[in-house]
């Protein structure tokens, strides 16, 4: 603030004390005329009812004067009279500092336990599940769902499943919920609608699910070229994010029409990187209650 | 001041009136005009730019449909703000905004670094019905901003009446704003602006708390 400003706030400030404090200092010792009768003249409803003249009661002149001196204390305590940083050095800044700083040492005793374990070993911590579940309903359920069941909609994995796009060990995990994962499935619509229609029907063939077999038949010597992500046998690719074709998991759903519609326009699922939002330690605890969702049996250890 | 004069005030409404009205003004010059009046001599941060055209759009499209009406822009210096929300907010980010989006009306999530935190095709499918990906959401459906398109010239006549106001776009970056949003929907440009909230303007990390700048791919469409 400019000394300028500084000083229309210190003039603010006296002038506002000053106005009360004169009023304070002044209305009790004002001479107020009075009747005969003791009364000042003033009456209520309809005469029926006299204003008579009392002192000020002492508990409200004390407590009255207590709050001068309340603003006096306050105003050299803390910043408020211009450019005064008061005599505390108090500011909103460095309040949060503190606030952080003392949060960071209550949980540091709770994530240095954390640290000795594999995220493996943590999933089965109480006190880390309860933790992880608060981080995942803040930060990954707006995409996996509160149940972490996740969502075709927008290719959300299924969590709880025990089957991995990129691979389902700790370090697995860890490094999707890190670095984020982007879904590159290209559209195939230039293939031609039949090729797309019978492509998916194959698809259908791998997993065994209900399918036209001659369709299926047809766009098998298609398939060499999706083979290259999902493999030969369709069983999909880790290192790629290449899904398993042949379960009967389906990021984006597993009718006829779900299938066309990802072969012929491709899917592009983005899962964000979450380094910049959340601490090591954080990104620890999420993926071991991420590894917990799927492994419920292991309530027993460390 | 005679008892003559208290009296006075004391009888009619009118000078009674006044006389509150001068008493209540002072603590809004002193807390209020000084921070008004200064607001002007806050300077864009390095990192912090004019809109892009279609972000731009989005800005607007985000105000045209109140959306401040839910979310505040403006993450408080508080542990619990700054623990879900990222950096608190500064003054200097917001000197594009125009009208800038701080406030506390918090009906829905804070909003100011929400940029990255999901997928583009998240965005989309919240912003058309967000009982989609959020069951519990009360937020309202935005459907008609995917037919809506964009006019090269209104984005055009925008970015000349912010550069009278004072934002520093060039001519070239004018003259490139057709090609920028064509073919683009209001969503394409709301998204593009809700995944560039607190990317951009992202103030130096303090002791506080990690900022959080999160350069994902895909996080401008």
């Amino acid at each position: 603030m400019s000394t300028g400003w500084s000083l229309w706030v210190m003039f603010l400030v006296v002038l506002n004390l000053g106005i009360t404090f004169g009023l304070f200092l002044w209305a009790p010792r004002a001479k107020i005329p009075t009747r005969p009768d003791g009364t000042t003249g003033h009456v209520w409803a309809h005469g029926t009812i006299l204003e008579g003249l009392k002192n000020l009661p002492t508990w409200w002149i004390v407590f009255s004067g207590s709050m001068f001196a309340a603003a006096f204390i306050y105003l050299f305590l803390f910043p408020g009279f211009g450019n005064h940083k008061g005599a505390l050095g108090w500011t909103s800044h460095g309040q949060l500092a503190r606030e952080v700083a003392a949060n960071e040492a209550r949980l540091d005793p709770l994530l240095d336990r954390f640290r000795l374990y594999t995220v493996e070993q943590l999933a089965g911590d109480p006190q880390a599940q309860q933790m992880g579940k608060v981080l995942f309903e803040d930060n990954c359920a707006a995409c996996h769902q509160r149940s972490g069941k996740g969502n075709i909609l927008v290719g959300a994995p299924n969590l709880t499943d025990g089957d991995w796009l990129y691979g389902g060990t700790g370090k697995d995990i860890t490094t999707s919920i890190h670095d984020g994962r982007s879904g590159v499935m290209p559209p195939w619509a230039s293939l031609g609608a039949d090729n797309v229609k019978n492509l998916a029907q194959y698809v259908l063939s791998l997993s065994g699910a209900p399918h036209d077999a001659a369709k299926a038949a047809a766009a098998k010597p298609l398939f060499s070229t999706c083979a290259a992500c999902h493999g030969a046998e369709g069983k999909g690719n880790p290192a790629l994010g290449a899904p398993n074709l042949t379960d009967h998991v389906w990021l984006y759903g597993g009718t006829p029409a779900d299938i066309e519609q990802t072969i012929g326009n491709g899917r592009q699922g983005h899962m964000p990187s979450w380094s910049t939002r959340l601490s090591e330690d954080q990104i620890h605890v999420i993926a071991a209650y991420v590894y917990h969702l799927s492994h419920p049996v292991d309530e027993d250890q460390p | 001041m005679a008892y003559k004069h208290f009296e006075a005030i004391e009888k009619h409404a009118g000078l009674l009136g006044i006389g509150i009205a001068i008493m209540v003004s002072l603590g809004g010059l002193a807390e209020i005009t000084p921070l008004f009046m200064e607001a002007h001599s806050v300077k864009a941060p390095p990192g912090v730019h004019p809109y892009e055209p279609l972000r731009l759009i989005g800005k607007d499209v985000y105000v045209r449909e109140g959306c401040y009406l839910c979310h505040s822009q403006m993450i408080r210096a508080l542990r619990f703000e700054t623990e879900r929300y990222g950096h608190f907010s500064t003054a200097a980010e917001s000197v594009y905004d125009r009208p800038f989006q701080w406030g506390s009306k918090r009906t829905g999530p804070d909003l100011a670094r929400v940029g990255g935190k999901y997928s583009d095709a998240w965005q989309r499918l919240h912003l058309m019905d967000p009982r989609q990906v959020v069951p519990q959401s009360n937020m309202p459906g935005y459907p008609w901003l995917a037919h809506n398109t964009i006019s090269a010239e209104d984005v055009q006549a925008r970015m000349r009446t912010l550069r009278k106001l004072g934002d520093p776009y060039t001519d070239a970056q004018i003259a490139a704003a057709p090609e920028a949003v064509k073919g683009k929907t209001e969503m394409d440009a709301l998204i593009a602006y809700l995944q560039g909230l607190g990317i951009a303007n992202e103030p130096a990390p303090s002791a506080a708390k990690p900022a959080t700048t999160d350069g994902v791919a895909g996080a401008t469409p």
